[in-house]
């Protein structure tokens, strides 16, 4: 019996101390390579930043084959938004009174809670599901077919929403690619695939399905989403602007937000 | 080891966790009334644009580590800029950021900012995640704070590097396109776009 102990222990301790070597051969690499590049004393100065901030620092390079095709899709979008979906949307705030446009917006949102509900269920995020749950319930009827929002506003019961691009990210599935798509903006390849799935789960739309939709042709489908586009869009005309003025290269920046936005999605 | 020596090590690893406690909540009082001073100057309707946005920058500036900023938006590219240069990205950086500060206070409406939490990785990091809250959203806005070394000339004792607002670094976001624009263009272009923006 005790020398089980002790073998058990001893695998223990070497186990253990094996991290620690690993750890003190890694150590000194680093130092190796700072003290390499940095032959004068002002040069010492500037690897310190280097060196300190270690940890905000990423060189992994973004996988990016579709870079070229990106940049010209990026250009298309951009004068999309210019020229029409803002200008749309800056009439539109001027004819509907900001309440109706919240509503309309509640909408849309109550109406993607079987998406939500299955990507919540499918990470394991078993209370969410419930809360989505109970906000459907009370929205679709108190919310009169979701066009209000008492639950968070009576019963403080906020929405969580999820996709099945973040399912898969939350189950370790890498972004591939990253892909800009005409009127629907930057996206990756992973969440570009779970559009499909996602959509099968969604009211609106238009193949023949053996269930409800609302949409039935494909004319209807898109005002429907268009009529969603420049709904969200009106609440913040110049975000958008606002995001642009502090690009330098309009491109990767975008492309860059949209990746860190989603990452943190997924880890939240 | 006697049981004075136990009881003195533990008063010692107290009093440090109090040291550390200390510190977040001078940097929480500090960074609080930073934010009530720009409010009453964002609410002040008896300024121009021009000099709230001035009076905003004079109060920002010693909170703000923009050279560190800026030399972190390059990364190990910053090695290559000629020393005869360096000042002059510096500027244009600082000179960028608080054009871009500037433009967001323009869409400013009664929004609050609320403490969620303070986070302490490193004895010299602090971060402060807030909520700013509007009518009926909260947006995410976490403040990276580090403490040099030394001190620094007019400058605050913690300060500024990084922030996030909803999970979006401003800093790696500029990273990543400094990075891909100095794959095909030089630091001399970088520089004249920040000119002009």
């Amino acid at each position: 019996m005790l020398k089980y102990l002790y073998l058990f222990f001893l695998s223990f301790l070497l186990l253990s101390f094996s991290g620690c070597s690993l750890k003190s051969v890694e150590a000194p690499q680093e130092v190796v390579t700072t003290q390499e590049s940095s032959p004068s004393d002002e040069e010492d100065e500037t690897d310190d930043f280097l060196e300190e901030f270690a940890d905000e620092e990423d060189e992994e390079e973004v996988y990016d084959p579709l870079n070229g095709y990106n940049r010209v899709m990026t250009n298309f979008n951009d004068k999309l938004f210019e020229y029409l979906l803002i200008p749309v949307a800056k009439g539109y705030k001027l004819v509907l009174h900001q309440e109706v446009r919240r509503s309309i917006e509640n909408f849309f949102q109550n109406l993607y809670y079987p998406s939500r509900l299955v990507n919540n269920l499918l990470q394991g995020k078993f209370v969410y599901a419930s809360e989505e749950t109970g906000r459907f319930l009370i929205n679709s009827t108190v919310g009169i077919l979701g066009l209000f929002d008492p639950a968070k506003s009576q019963l403080n019961l906020k929405a969580h929403p999820e996709d099945l691009g973040q399912t898969l990210g939350f189950y370790g599935v890498g972004s591939g690619p990253h892909i800009v798509w005409p009127f629907l903006g930057p996206s990756n390849l992973r969440d570009s695939l779970a559009l499909y799935p996602d959509a099968l789960l969604n009211p609106i739309d238009y193949a023949p399905r053996s269930w409800y939709t609302l949409t039935d042709t494909f004319e209807e489908f898109l005002a429907l989403k268009s009529l969603e586009r420049v709904n969200k869009t009106s609440f913040d005309i110049h975000e958008y602007e606002t995001i642009k003025k502090d690009a330098i290269d309009l491109y990767p920046y975008l492309r860059d937000l949209y990746e860190q936005y989603r990452d943190r999605q997924i880890q939240e | 080891m006697g049981i004075k020596k136990i009881l003195l090590l533990c008063c010692m690893m107290i009093f440090s966790q109090n040291l550390l406690a200390n510190e977040q909540i001078k940097l929480q009082e500090h960074f609080l009334s930073k934010i009530d001073k720009i409010v009453s100057i964002v609410k002040d309707k008896n300024l121009s644009a021009t000099k709230r946005n001035a009076e905003i920058v004079t109060l920002l500036t010693p909170t703000f580590d923009f050279e560190l900023m800026a030399k972190l938006s390059l990364g190990k590219k910053w090695k290559q800029v000629p020393k005869k240069d360096r000042q002059k990205f510096i500027d244009l950086y600082v000179k960028r950021m608080e054009n871009s500060y500037s433009s967001k206070l323009d869409s400013y409406s009664n929004e609050t900012v609320r403490i969620k939490e303070i986070k302490q990785p490193k004895k010299n990091r602090i971060a402060i995640v807030t909520d700013l809250v509007t009518q009926d959203k909260e947006l995410e806005i976490i403040y990276k704070f580090h403490k040099p070394k030394r001190p620094k000339k007019d400058k605050d004792t913690w300060l500024i590097y990084d922030v996030e607002i909803l999970g979006i670094s401003i800093l790696k976001a500029d990273k990543a396109q400094f990075r891909e624009f100095l794959k095909t263009k030089t630091i001399d272009d970088l520089m004249d776009v920040l000119v002009k923006s």
